[in-house]
């Protein structure tokens, strides 16, 4: 009687998931399904057959096809980059942020308001918003004459010269990932508990032996997710680079998101759809080795 | 309670009709057998084609519906999820000598060969007609492996066009060059006159005295400047070999360090920051007396009036070529930038055509040609200037044909993966950004142009 009723018990639980599970079984498996397969196609998105090429979508866009993979090298080359310095950046601003937000009382919600204001702002707008601000007559130059500050300002704009184009995008994904890894470490300051940092004071520690000592490694944890969220936006972003610059000027902001797009949807025709697809994966396969690294530093700390 | 069931009730009642509505809209999108639909990636053509479309009905009892899915790429994932669905409009205004075939090829769009015999053909603009057919140098191409459009067959006709024009049209802002000391009252007669008018507009203003092009899109400066220079510098034997397989003729050569350094004479004249303008950015520049010179194609113009430039203003001539050109008497040869398509899957194929047929007749052509500020590829003849306005028709009349003509249409001679995005990259790093020389910029577009022979 009572494996009945738990059998009945088991089955309305099932029934219950059951939804769900198809759900994610139709959108999440099948799609994953499909791109894997894909991405050891050619194929332009049309026709009603693929060409199987096995791994040679992979092998072109690292090293076979001479017209695709010298692209593929420096737009990996410019990823490594952003990867690096997006998440570091990112921790440096919003880590003495919060420990500041941490310490004012006065005006403190209104300063976390202004400070979290960009994350509820749509990236669109705040794309092109930056872009006319960037511009030779923007506003960023114009502020720049204007404080005597001219032999800085960029004369093509700052996403026009080549040299400022990458990191100018670097400082604005920042910008945009601070309110968020501001509001991680503001709850974790917020979470320590006060009496270990009144010992340490009785123990003679300063403010800035506190926060190295002590506040520091205790939001290790919490560092390791901003730096974890902020690899995989870097690996993974290309409205930044599309809606900014395409790529440009010259190719030198393509990063590998932007051309798996420019595989997928600005190909010409080509029949590259595989293509994009196996980037898609090799993509996947680095953020994974990332995230088991990043974990693996996390429980070695702990 | 009896409010809670009347609320409920009217909560069902609207649910099931949002269902029959969705149902209607999303349905087979061909309706009930007088309504087609149509899809376009154009948002500019819709409210013309929906004037064109309340005339057609009056005139034949059938419904189109037209929706516009921009921009193209939107288009295209839309045309793909569509056709793996089966639910692909009854007729489709596609990008002419490209998706056209990628269309057909795959079996999404149907021949229109044995439905526009040659009677039909002699209304379009010299030169566009055939823009759709599967000749046999296409055909050959769809069988490399790479190839964009495979499964065309030789002797498809897979559109008919719609719109026409060409690239390598500059507009130039005629109170800018009075400013500048230059009469607007004729364009500069050679390359070489067209940079001494650059050299005066930027010395008078030399923020807002230069030209612009949409280099966002590095490819605008590749197909739509320097190919018609060196089209007129080389001879079309020359250029086609630029992009050959032949080391001595092809990029890398002393015809391709030749073209590059004419090229460069503009880099001192870009205005500042045009790497970084989108097309519509430039148009819209150029428009804002923020540069005295635009690099186009006959489409710009709308573009510009759009932005509230008076077209009185505007000194409008195709690229000139350089002193000395192989090619004598060069002109732009106009091709169709859209053609229209129909679906293989419609039931509907007559009444299809039909609206084809109604959609390229010179009085229809020329009312669209009015509201959407875009040449049709129906040549309209001594009407032109009664129904399309001066400056359109002027455009028309600066169409050339022939041995002289540069066809921007035409990509056969080229390898079957030249990316124009990667060769344009490479033409940005020397003009504007000055990277590269032309000497570095000519081996390194030697370079691409064999790989992309090598990875065919």
């Amino acid at each position: 009687m009572a494996s009945r009723f738990r059998s009945r018990e088991a089955l309305t639980g099932y029934a219950f998931v059951l939804p769900a599970v198809a759900l994610f079984a139709i959108m999440g498996l099948y799609t994953v399904g499909y791109g894997l397969a894909l991405s050891f196609a050619r194929w332009n998105g049309f026709t009603p057959t693929w060409t199987w090429v096995g791994l040679g979508n992979y092998l072109d866009l690292i090293y076979r096809d001479p017209a695709i993979a010298p692209v593929v090298q420096g737009a990996a080359l410019r990823t490594l980059v952003v990867m690096i310095a997006v998440p570091v950046l990112t921790v440096l601003v919003s880590f003495p942020l919060a420990a500041a937000l941490n310490h004012i009382t006065r005006l403190r919600s209104t300063f976390r308001t202004v400070f979290f204001l960009p994350q509820v702002t749509a990236g669109i707008a705040l794309f092109y918003a930056w872009t006319y601000a960037l511009q030779p007559d923007g506003s960023l130059n114009y502020i720049l004459r204007h404080l005597g500050l001219g032999s800085i300002a960029q004369p093509q704009g700052w996403l026009g010269n080549p040299g400022t184009a990458l990191p100018t995008l670097i400082v604005v994904m920042v910008l945009g990932s601070v309110p968020v890894a501001m509001l991680l470490y503001l709850t974790g300051l917020q979470s320590i508990d006060q009496s270990v940092l009144d010992a340490a004071k009785v123990d003679g520690a300063g403010g800035l032996r506190a926060m190295t000592s002590i506040i520091w490694p205790l939001l290790l944890p919490i560092t390791g997710a901003v730096v974890m969220l902020n690899l995989r936006f870097a690996l993974q972003d290309f409205q930044t680079f599309l809606l900014m610059t395409n790529g440009g000027p010259g190719g030198h902001t393509l990063v590998l998101g932007l051309e798996s797009y420019n595989l997928a949807f600005v190909s010409g025709f080509k029949p590259t759809l595989g293509l994009s697809s196996a980037l898609g994966w090799i993509l996947f396969v680095v953020a994974l080795l990332l995230a088991a690294l990043n974990l693996r530093l996390l429980r070695s700390r702990a | 309670m009896g409010t809670k069931w009347c609320g409920g009730r009217v909560l069902a009642v609207v649910a099931a009709l949002a269902m029959v509505t969705t149902a209607c809209g999303g349905g087979t999108g061909s309706g009930d057998g007088t309504t087609l639909s149509m899809w376009t990636f154009k948002q500019t053509h819709v409210k013309a084609l929906e004037a064109a479309a309340a005339k057609f009905k009056a005139r034949t009892g059938i419904t189109v519906n037209v929706s516009a899915y921009t921009p193209d790429d939107t288009f295209t994932s839309k045309v793909q999820s569509a056709a793996a669905s089966h639910n692909v409009a009854d007729v489709l205004e596609v990008h002419a000598a490209g998706e056209d075939r990628v269309l057909g090829g795959a079996g999404i769009t149907s021949d229109l060969a044995g439905d526009v015999n040659d009677q039909y053909k002699s209304r379009f603009l010299k030169g566009t007609a055939d823009t759709g057919l599967i000749t046999d140098q296409v055909y050959q191409d769809s069988l490399k492996p790479k190839s964009t459009d495979p499964g065309v067959q030789k002797g498809q006709l897979l559109s008919i066009p719609f719109t026409a024009g060409t690239f390598g049209v500059i507009y130039a802002n005629k109170d800018l060059l009075t400013a500048a000391g230059i009469d607007p009252g004729k364009a500069p007669a050679s390359w070489q006159e067209l940079i001494s008018w650059l050299a005066a507009t930027h010395a008078k203003d030399a923020q807002n005295g230069g030209i612009t092009i949409g280099l966002k899109s590095s490819s605008t400066g590749l197909d739509w400047a320097m190919e018609p220079l060196a089209f007129a510098l080389l001879g079309p034997q020359a250029f086609h070999d630029l992009y050959g397989a032949d080391k001595s003729k092809a990029w890398g050569s002393a015809n391709g360090q030749k073209v590059l350094e004419q090229y460069n004479q503009l880099t001192p004249y870009w205005t500042p920051g045009t790497q970084t303008l989108g097309i519509d950015d430039a148009d819209r520049a150029f428009a804002q007396g923020k540069a005295a010179f635009d690099i186009g194609g006959t489409f710009t113009i709308s573009a510009i009036q759009q932005n509230g430039m008076d077209p009185a203003k505007i000194l409008s001539f195709p690229i000139p070529a350089p002193e000395g050109s192989v090619a004598k008497d060069f002109k732009l040869a106009p091709f169709a930038l859209t053609g229209l398509a129909v679906s293989a899957q419609t039931p509907h194929r007559d009444a299809a055509l039909k609206w084809l047929d109604f959609l390229t007749q010179p009085e229809q052509a020329g009312a669209f040609a009015q509201s959407a500020l875009d040449l049709p590829g129906t040549d309209l003849g001594a009407n032109a200037e009664k129904l399309v306005g001066p400056y359109l028709s002027s455009m028309e009349a600066a169409f050339g044909a022939g041995d002289s003509a540069w066809n921007p249409g035409d990509s056969t001679f080229k390898g079957s993966t030249w990316d124009i995005q990667v060769a344009g990259d490479i033409l940005v790093k020397m003009s504007p950004l000055k990277e590269l020389d032309p000497a570095a910029t000519n081996q390194q577009l030697a370079v691409y142009n064999n790989s992309v022979h090598s990875g065919q």
